[in-house]
Parts: structure tokens; C-alpha cells; sequence
């Protein structure tokens, strides 16, 4: 029991340590997107904000208007929004499907969508982009496609791990009542789910909303910029960068994604429990 | 109203799917029915099923687990295909019909109520997808909740329900189909004792409100007896006996009927059959039992002949009675176990090896306890007339034709 008690008050110290940790970068940031341009610098960028170097919020205002923000934040926002539906709607039918059905084809598709989770994306972003760009998917509208590809293995996995622990009695009853598949889909099961859908919607809209790298490759970035491309140009050119401006526009990105994990995180971890205990 | 004719039902699952599947093991599969006839073509769950259920029947399907009753019921569902054979309802081939155009309700062991839907909402679904008018609906799921007793339960969630109350609904969601047969897998098997038996009664005042014929599957032999109008043993995918509850267990077919349905089980005894002109005699080396006279008759029609049958002879408990010690043709045996389940004892007595077991009144008992009844003290007792049943040794068939 003493013992007991030792080792969980280190762990509380260690964790309180690592979690602060992880949530300095953050403070830094709020602090310094109220400073002003000049009193960011290495050596000051730990002070807090005092009257002399405070620029209240026109750093904010600097961001908002003069930097396309309101367009990179739409361009984000429809991106995500579109990406997400377009992962739960297929993802969802597709896991139903290949457990339900579950023959050889079911079963090389299951392993194929596992196997594309364990694929890094580095290896294959230039093919990519070149593929993305000659198939015209290189517009904030149907760059969804290609983010439906990288979300489905995670979103099957899950998914299907969920399916396989509703009863199939409940399906065969609703068959029995007359419902065709597509009405038992969408009468029985889609309700069932619900709590998965609301922990894949989180994972994959945290990622796609943060996501560098994918929009940089295939979007025109002359033409659209999503909020983490946006950030890169607050650097200018001949080294000039717009500290200020940036932090805010930071603060003003993670924001959004911060409230929604706050809102929804039970949902995540328990929708990531009820697919994962029964398999 | 509704006739359904099982004729030479057969079901074969392919050899493939016996393997067993890394994950998601699909429901219903023949992995542990060892017993199982296999052939070329598959694993048969269910042989040559034969059957007629009339208008408004109530049949009950009964056998241990693993026998096909199950796969049986639900080809009649139309959840599992027929391999060979016709399923007939109302005099048309259904085979190839879907489940919903059967119109047949089915209860599920596991009630598969929606989770997501009030109870309401889980009774109006099927007329709800069937577009029926709203008010008709109504009138519809509050009958039926009226019916059996859940109207108070309406607005709430499966979750927020009692394992009895969810099967009310179950119930509930079948009847306010109307459908012509209602078909019943294990409905009460999740339910505890005392609910089962309380729900069995309500099962038995239901059928009589409700017009419709039921197939209804079990394990439970007191449910096979007390609610069918006839009852289907079954095992291993044959058909064991087809007939009323009085027949079944007055004269069960062959030695698997007679050893499955009667709680505590009838006592087995190997013995030879002997004819002496008439009448007919039960030999074991410990005792000699007489054969009653209408038995002797009946024995004779059925041209047993020969001089010496080696038969395997059962007799049910309760048709045992005690006799005072040393009266002629009774048997002595030792007790072994003696259980006091209330109004009854039942007592296991060695006899030369095999044991019996005896159903006597406790008052009785009290009453012939002359001397202490105790573990190890004999006992005396005597088959009732009548009471012998005589199975062919080889065949395991009875040999008194009813």
C-alpha cells in the first residue's frame, strides 16, 4: 500500500512535468501573438506581455485582415468538413459490409486497409502529387478524395471493430421487419454506431485541419492556401517574418480544433475502448 | 389461415465454411456439431425434415443444442437458405420468397430489440416501413402493449427495461405485425427461473388471444411440454418424433426420446425379453419383471417372436412405487443419493450395478419409513403396470407400437 502510494505520487509529478511540458509552447504563443513585432526576439520571447510591449490585438487584426486568413480559414474549413462526411459516410458502409459479408474478397480488403495505416506518407507523396494534379483533384473541392484514401484505413478499422460487436440478431430482426439492406443500414446500424462515428469524426477532423504537408503537395498554392500553408507565408521574403501576426494566426487556428476536442473527447476515448475490447 | 408444409427440408453449409475464420465468425455455423452427418457436399444440419403445421398450431421444436432446430426455424424465416426441399405456406412455395414477404414475426432469443428506438418506436417499426397510416399504427402498438401489459413502458429505451419487460416487447413488436405464423427461438432461455415459468403462462394466454400459428424452438423440455399442441424432437439434423406431448412422453419413438424428454430422466436397463406363448417376460440377472397384459398384445401385433430379445428396458421414475421389503417381483436396490426437492425425493438406488432413480412423495416417504431411509440401506420398490418401455438393442427403437 505505502509502496502504492510512492509510486503514484512520482507519477503524478512526472505527468504534471511532461504535461507542462506540452502546454508551454502553447502559453508561449498566446503570449507572444499579444506582443508587438519588435519585443519578439530569442532572447525576450519568454517575458510575459507587459504595458510597454503589449500590441493588444492588433496583431490579431493584422492577421485577420491582411493575410487572405478569412480565406484560408474557408478553404480549411470546407476541406475538413468535406473530407470528414465524405470518411464517416463510406468508411462506415464499407466496414459494415465487409464484416457482414465477410468472404475472401472482404477479408483481402479488411488487410489492405490495416496494411495502409502501417504505409508512411513520405513514401508516397510525390507520386501523389503528380497523380493528384493529372486527375484534376488539385482544388480545395475534391481534395477530399484523396483524404477519404488516407483517413479510410483507421476509419475501417474502427468501424469495423464496432460492427463486429453489434449482434447480428438485431440486424436479422430488422430484415424479418422488412427492411431492405441499405434501410437496415441506415435505420439499425448507423444509430448503433453513433458513438464511433463521433470518435473517427474527431480523430480524422484533428488531422485533417492541422494537416501541412498533404495540402502543400497537391493544392495550388498560388491560387489556395489552407491555415497551416498560410502560417509558412507570414514568412516573408528576404527573411523577413511577421513574428506577431503569426502567433495570432496560430492561436486563431488551434483554437476551433482545441474547443471541438474539448467538447468531444469522452466520446473519443470510449469510442476508441468499444472497438478496440471486443475484436 | 395459415398451413405450413415442411417437405424433405434439407441443410447442407458448404465444407468451406467449417474452417474456422481468423475473425468475424459468422453466426450460426455447424463448428461444434460433431455428430453431424458430413458429406461430399457439406456439413447436414438438417435431414429430410418433414412436417405439417396446421392453422393455428402451436409446434415446438425440441433437442439438445446442435441439433438443427434452430436452422430449421430460421429457413422457415427465410434467414438461412433451404438447400433441397419446399417450404410451403398457405400452399405456396416461399423457398425463394424474402423474409419480410413471408409475413411471419419472429422472437429472438436475445430479443434484438433497436437499442436507438423507444420501445414505441420498436413496435411501430415494421408497419412504420410498411407506410401504414399513423393512427393505425397507433391503435396497433398500444393494443398490443395493452395486451401484455407494457403500455407504461412505452416512451422508455430497451436499456431502461427488465430481461422480462424487453421480451414483452419483443413479443409486443411480433404481434402488431399480425403476421400468420410467429416463430420463436429460445424466447425465454435469457430470463431466470421464475420469470421463464411466469412468462410461459403469458406465453400460453397469449396464443389463445392472438390468431396465428406458431413455431416456437426450444431446449427446455417443460416448455416443449406444456405449450405445444405437438412437439418436433430433434437430434443431430433427423427428425426423432413428431406428436402430441401425451405421445411423446407416453411413447417416445425410440431410446433418445424417451431419455430426453422427462425430468429426472427414465431409467435404462439392458435386460432380455422373454415369450412364454402369451405373455412376455423381462429378465436382468437381479430381477424379473411381468410384462403388463395389454403390453403383451400389443408386443405379439408387432411380431416380436423370438424367444430371446436382448432389449434395452426403461422405466420413468415416477411410475415406481415402494413395496414392503421381500414382496414378490420386487426389486431391492441400495441408496446411493437421496434429493428432497420439496413435494418430491428423489432417490438413486443401486440395483447390481445400474443405477435407478425413483420419484416418491415426500409424504409417502415419511410414511414408509418403517426403518430410517438412509445412504446405503435398501430399498424395495416395483415398476408400475404399464409402466416398462422396451427398446431394440441395435436400433434403439421402441418395440411397443402405440
Amino acid at each position: 500500500m505505502q509502496r502504492e502510494k510512492i509510486t503514484n505520487r512520482i507519477l503524478t509529478v512526472f505527468f504534471t512535468v511532461l504535461s507542462l511540458a506540452w502546454i508551454y509552447p502553447m502559453v508561449m504563443i498566446l503570449m507572444n501573438s499579444f506582443k508587438q513585432g519588435t519585443a519578439i526576439t530569442t532572447a525576450s520571447a519568454f517575458d510575459p506581455v507587459t504595458a510597454a510591449t503589449s500590441a493588444g490585438f492588433a496583431n490579431y487584426i493584422s492577421a485577420l485582415t491582411k493575410q487572405g486568413f478569412a480565406a484560408a480559414f474557408g478553404y480549411t474549413l470546407v476541406i475538413t468538413l468535406t473530407s470528414v462526411a465524405l470518411i464517416l459516410v463510406c468508411c462506415s458502409m464499407c466496414a459494415w459490409y465487409v464484416v457482414r459479408v465477410n468472404n475472401k474478397f472482404c477479408k483481402a480488403l479488411y488487410y489492405l486497409f490495416v496494411f495502409s495505416m502501417v504505409v508512411p506518407f513520405q513514401m508516397l507523396m510525390f507520386t501523389l502529387s503528380s497523380l493528384a494534379d493529372s486527375m484534376g483533384l488539385n482544388t480545395p473541392y475534391n481534395i477530399c478524395f484523396i483524404y477519404l484514401g488516407f483517413g479510410a484505413g483507421l476509419a475501417v478499422f474502427m468501424f469495423a471493430g464496432f460492427v463486429k460487436t453489434i449482434p447480428l440478431e438485431i440486424e436479422e430482426a430488422a430484415t424479418i421487419d422488412g427492411c431492405n439492406p441499405v434501410q437496415t443500414f441506415f435505420h439499425v446500424v448507423l444509430p448503433i454506431m453513433k458513438p464511433t462515428y463521433i470518435s473517427v469524426g474527431i480523430l480524422e477532423t484533428m488531422w485533417v485541419w492541422n494537416d501541412y504537408l498533404l495540402p502543400y503537395l497537391v493544392l495550388d498554392s498560388t491560387k489556395y492556401k489552407t491555415i497551416p500553408i498560410l502560417i509558412q507565408y507570414f514568412r516573408g521574403g528576404y527573411g523577413h517574418v511577421e513574428l506577431g501576426p503569426m502567433m495570432a494566426c496560430i492561436m486563431m487556428t488551434i483554437l476551433p480544433i482545441v474547443i471541438v476536442y474539448l467538447l468531444c473527447q469522452r466520446f473519443i476515448i470510449s469510442g476508441v475502448v468499444s472497438g478496440a475490447v471486443k475484436g | 389461415m395459415a398451413e405450413i408444409v415442411l417437405k424433405n427440408i434439407k441443410k447442407i453449409y458448404p465444407n468451406e465454411k467449417t474452417k474456422k475464420h481468423r475473425f468475424g465468425k459468422k453466426a450460426k455455423e455447424p463448428e461444434k456439431k460433431s455428430n453431424l452427418q458430413v458429406t461430399d457436399e457439406g456439413v447436414v444440419a438438417v435431414q429430410d425434415f418433414n412436417l405439417t403445421v396446421h392453422d393455428r398450431e402451436f409446434v415446438v421444436l425440441v433437442g439438445p443444442s446442435g441439433c438443427g432446430k434452430s436452422t430449421t426455424l430460421r429457413m422457415i424465416a427465410g434467414l438461412e437458405d433451404i438447400s433441397s426441399g419446399d417450404l410451403l405456406i398457405d400452399g405456396k412455395r416461399v423457398n425463394d420468397v424474402a423474409p419480410k414477404d413471408r409475413d411471419i414475426a419472429m422472437v429472438f432469443q436475445s430479443y434484438a430489440l433497436y437499442p436507438n428506438m423507444t420501445v414505441y418506436e420498436n413496435m411501430a417499426f415494421t408497419l412504420k416501413l410498411k407506410k401504414v397510416d399513423p393512427k393505425v399504427i397507433d391503435e396497433k402498438v398500444r393494443a398490443a402493449a395493452e395486451t401484455l401489459g407494457i403500455t407504461q413502458y412505452l416512451d422508455r429505451k430497451p436499456k431502461a427495461l427488465s430481461g422480462g419487460q424487453r421480451q414483452r416487447v419483443a413479443i409486443g413488436r411480433a404481434i402488431v405485425r399480425d403476421p400468420k405464423v410467429f416463430l420463436m427461438d429460445e424466447p425465454l432461455s435469457n430470463l431466470d427461473a421464475k420469470l421463464r415459468n411466469q412468462m410461459r403462462a403469458e406465453l400460453i394466454k397469449l396464443r389463445h388471444k392472438v390468431n396465428g400459428t406458431f413455431i416456437y424452438v426450444t431446449h427446455d423440455q417443460t416448455e416443449a411440454m406444456t405449450l405445444g399442441d405437438r412437439i418436433v424432437v430433434m437430434r443431430d439434423g433427423f427428425v426423432q418424433q413428431i406428436g402430441t406431448p401425451q405421445e411423446v412422453f407416453n411413447h417416445p419413438a425410440n431410446l433418445f426420446v424417451a431419455g430426453f424428454i422427462g425430468m429426472p430422466q427414465m431409467n435404462f436397463f439392458p435386460a432380455t425379453l422373454v415369450r412364454d406363448g402369451a405373455s412376455y417376460q423381462l429378465k436382468t440377472p437381479k430381477f424379473t419383471v411381468d410384462i403388463a397384459p395389454d403390453t403383451c398384445k400389443k408386443l405379439a401385433a408387432s411380431g416380436v417372436d423370438a424367444a430371446k430379445t436382448d432389449v434395452t428396458a426403461g422405466a420413468r421414475p415416477e411410475q415406481i412405487e415402494l413395496v414392503a421389503p421381500g414382496e414378490k417381483g420386487a426389486i431391492c436396490g441400495k441408496i446411493v443419493v437421496s434429493e428432497l426437492m420439496g413435494a418430491t425425493v428423489h432417490v438413486h438406488a443401486d440395483v447390481n450395478g445400474s443405477e435407478f432413480v425413483l420419484v416418491i412423495n415426500t409424504v409417502d416417504f415419511d410414511k414408509s419409513k418403517g426403518s430410517s431411509f438412509g445412504i446405503g440401506d435398501d430399498i424395495w420398490f416395483k415398476f408400475e403396470p404399464d409402466a416398462v418401455h422396451l427398446f431394440d438393442k441395435e436400433t434403439e427403437k421402441n418395440l411397443i407400437q402405440a
